[in-house]
């Protein structure tokens, strides 16, 4: 999963050379043998790796307080939402649907890596929700139908549709 | 132990003995001086109840009501209790719904069926301590009956039905007394779920409202779910009347389960067995080979299912249509679905006091419909709930989850709780329905849809006898098993269609009640068989 999702930021980053990634462990964690240095071990140490090879730090954030944010859910999809078991889902969701409330990109006002990884490690929840649930957490469905319409993000991964309009008033959640 | 050191302990024994003799002659002591003061307080209320008691025939408990003498006086229903009333001497009879002594006044709310008004004791020259007192100790559902005044009022009484007046009582006598520990308790078993979680207040669980049936259908709530279902089975017979249609009753003894070996109650039929019909399919569609043409019966339907749903009982009343038509099913879909209509229109125009009671405890929507009935294809149906992402083949049946979903995006759409979903796949359907005639993969068959939930399963039936037979054995039925059945369409059978719906689950739906037991008034399921 890791490596395909790298492919993907390789390819949404512009990158012209796709790079050769191994894994190590039994949680497959994603390294990149470098030629000139030690091996860079894991996926958003890789990633971070990536968006500056790609001179786009901006994805990193502009500001010292976004870079900050970024750090944080990028810090969060490793820790928090890999492999967290069933129960732990709906608190995630109920968290990042009150954070998501007033914003409308998880770091700043701009799109940033932040947005892609927790984008690619959310989705195979996402998906599976039914309608009803995907109107209970509203912000972030919003939040994800944004970003996966956004360009060059949703590569290997299959889009989820979200209604236009509400289904289920308001009061029956 | 030495000698002294034994009789040291004796002695430190007899001590404590004596000091046990004494705290227990202390407690008996104690015992005695309360049973006087309790006594002498009897004694002195004793005198104060014999003193003058001016209002003692104004009060009690009647004789048992034995058909003794024929009393010419009018009850007026507390229905009636008006400020147009203000000022009249009324009898009327209720129950105590609840009653509350302060001091020198007694405040009751007398109930009936669905309406209650409050009522008031108070000490004056009228009413005296001792009958103030004996209101107060009337137990809760005794059914009583009092003449008072029907004093208007300025500031509304919220918690009653009759917000406008309150009785001033003068004569109250108790003529069927209740026990004093009710198995529930009314104001708890019409509580709303929220009010009883917000303010932690006693509800009633659903089946304890049902093992103590009779005082639980005394609720307003109740009261006025029965009405409205005695409104549907009058409407649903008045439009088919109207119609011209016959109503029919078959037979529930069966030799033959009608829809599937499954979930038939078997019953003992001399020395051989029977079976409780599953419905009234075969007879009424040999009914209209005997030239009746417009069909229903309104009967009991019996299914042994294993289901312990929200939706299923194993006995329920099925309301039944069938009709012959001349060149098109979609006849009798009208034809349906009008009824339909008919019922929801007056629902809507004559029951509206009923509606709003079980809203208070059950609040929901109000049911919205189209005229005309909304119809849509099975096909366009898959393509919504495809756009909506859920993925399914084109032959398959619509699962519970999705039928729901289904019923959200077309009241999405289209802004109705009522629709027709036409042309099913033949695959998923009973081996008696007609193909289509146009593709063998579907089929001319229909159900019905409120709130999302399957209220009507119908079909263009084949009327054809070698047709059937084919079918039947495709489905892999035992011929010999239905062969009276295939015969009545050998000697000329009219094209015919119809339905059935079940009278529970339109009350619950029409209501949007959530539970199909809340709309039988004695549910038979799995688990239930009493009362």
């Amino acid at each position: 999963m890791a490596l395909k999702e790298l492919s993907s930021l390789e390819k949404c980053l512009g990158l012209k050379k796709p790079n050769k990634y191994s894994t190590q462990g039994e949680r497959k964690v994603p390294v990149l043998q470098n030629n000139n240095g030690p091996a860079l071990v894991g996926l958003v140490t890789i990633a971070s790796h990536l968006v500056h090879e790609a001179k786009r730090t901006e994805l990193l954030g502009n500001s010292a307080e976004q870079r900050a944010v970024v750090q944080q859910w990028l810090e969060y999809r490793i820790t928090r939402l890999d492999n967290c078991s069933k129960e732990e889902v709906k608190v995630i969701l109920k968290e990042l649907n009150q954070y998501l409330e007033d914003k409308v990109y998880l770091a700043g006002n701009s799109f940033t890596l932040a947005d892609t990884l927790m984008y690619y490690g959310i989705h195979h929840i996402i998906m599976n929700l039914a309608v009803q649930e995907k109107e209970k957490f509203l912000n972030v469905t919003r939040w994800f139908d944004h970003i996966q319409h956004y360009p060059g993000v949703r590569h290997h991964l299959a889009p989820v549709v979200v209604l236009r309009n509400r289904v289920y008033p308001s009061g029956q959640h | 132990m030495t000698k002294e050191q034994v009789t040291g302990a004796a002695e430190e024994e007899q001590q404590a003995q004596s000091k046990k003799a004494l705290k227990k002659q202390q407690k008996e002591a104690e015992k005695a001086a309360k049973k006087a003061e309790k006594q002498a307080k009897l004694a002195a209320e004793q005198q104060t109840a014999d003193e003058d008691d001016f209002a003692k025939d104004r009060y009690g408990v009647s004789a048992m009501v034995q058909s003794q003498e024929k009393v010419d006086r009018t009850l007026v229903r507390v229905q009636e209790l008006t400020p147009h009333r203000g000022g009249q001497l009324v009898w009327v009879r209720a129950r105590i719904h609840t009653s509350r002594a302060k001091g020198k006044q007694c405040f009751l709310v007398l109930r009936q069926q669905q309406f209650n008004v409050q009522a008031l004791v108070a000490v004056g020259d009228r009413a005296s301590k001792q009958m103030v007192k004996f209101a107060a100790n009337i137990t809760k559902e005794s059914i009583v009956d009092v003449e008072a005044v029907v004093q208007t009022v300025e500031q509304k009484i919220e918690s009653c039905s009759q917000q406008d007046v309150e009785l001033h009582i003068e004569r109250i006598f108790v003529i069927s007394q209740a026990e004093p520990r009710l198995p529930l308790q009314l104001e708890d078993a019409v509580r709303p779920e929220t009010e009883g979680e917000e303010e932690g207040r006693a509800t009633v669980n659903q089946d304890t409202k049902l093992d103590n049936r009779v005082i639980d259908l005394r609720t307003t709530t109740s009261q006025a779910i029965f009405r409205l279902q005695s409104g549907v089975c009058q409407l649903f017979r008045d439009t088919l009347i109207n119609k011209g249609f016959v109503e029919i009753q078959t037979p529930k003894i069966i030799s033959a389960a009608s829809e599937g070996g499954a979930n038939v109650f078997t019953v003992s039929y001399f020395k051989t067995s029977a079976y409780l019909a599953q419905s009234p399919q075969l007879y009424k569609q040999m009914c209209i080979c005997a030239d009746f043409d417009k069909v229903f019966c309104v009967g009991p339907v019996f299914r042994a299912e294993d289901s312990n749903t929200h939706r299923h009982l194993t006995e329920f009343v099925g309301l039944d249509i069938e009709m012959a038509f001349n060149y098109h099913y979609h006849e009798v879909i009208d034809s349906i679905t009008d009824t339909m209509v008919q019922i929801f229109k007056g629902l809507r125009d004559h029951f509206q006091t009923e509606i709003q009671t079980v809203g208070k405890q059950y609040p929901s929507e109000p049911f919205k419909f189209l005229e005309p009935t909304l119809r849509l294809e099975y096909r366009e149906a898959v393509a919504m709930l495809r756009a909506a992402g859920v993925e399914m083949g084109d032959e398959e049946d619509l699962s519970t989850p999705n039928e729901k979903l289904l019923g959200r995006l077309v009241k999405e759409k289209y802004d109705t709780d009522f629709y027709v979903l036409d042309k099913y796949p033949l695959a998923v359907r009973p081996f008696y329905t007609m193909p289509d005639p146009n593709n063998p993969k579907y089929s001319n068959s229909y159900d019905m849809f409120m709130r999302g939930e399957e209220i009507l399963s119908g079909a263009q039936r084949v009327h054809d006898a070698q047709l059937l037979t084919e079918r039947a054995l495709h489905h892999g039925i035992d011929l010999e098993k239905i062969k009276a059945y295939i015969d009545s369409f050998r000697y000329g059978a009219p094209p015919h269609a119809g339905g059935g719906i079940g009278l529970e689950r339109v009350t619950m739906l029409y209501l949007g009640l959530h539970n199909v037991r809340q709309t039988s008034m004695f549910p038979r399921d799995p688990k239930r068989l009493t009362p």
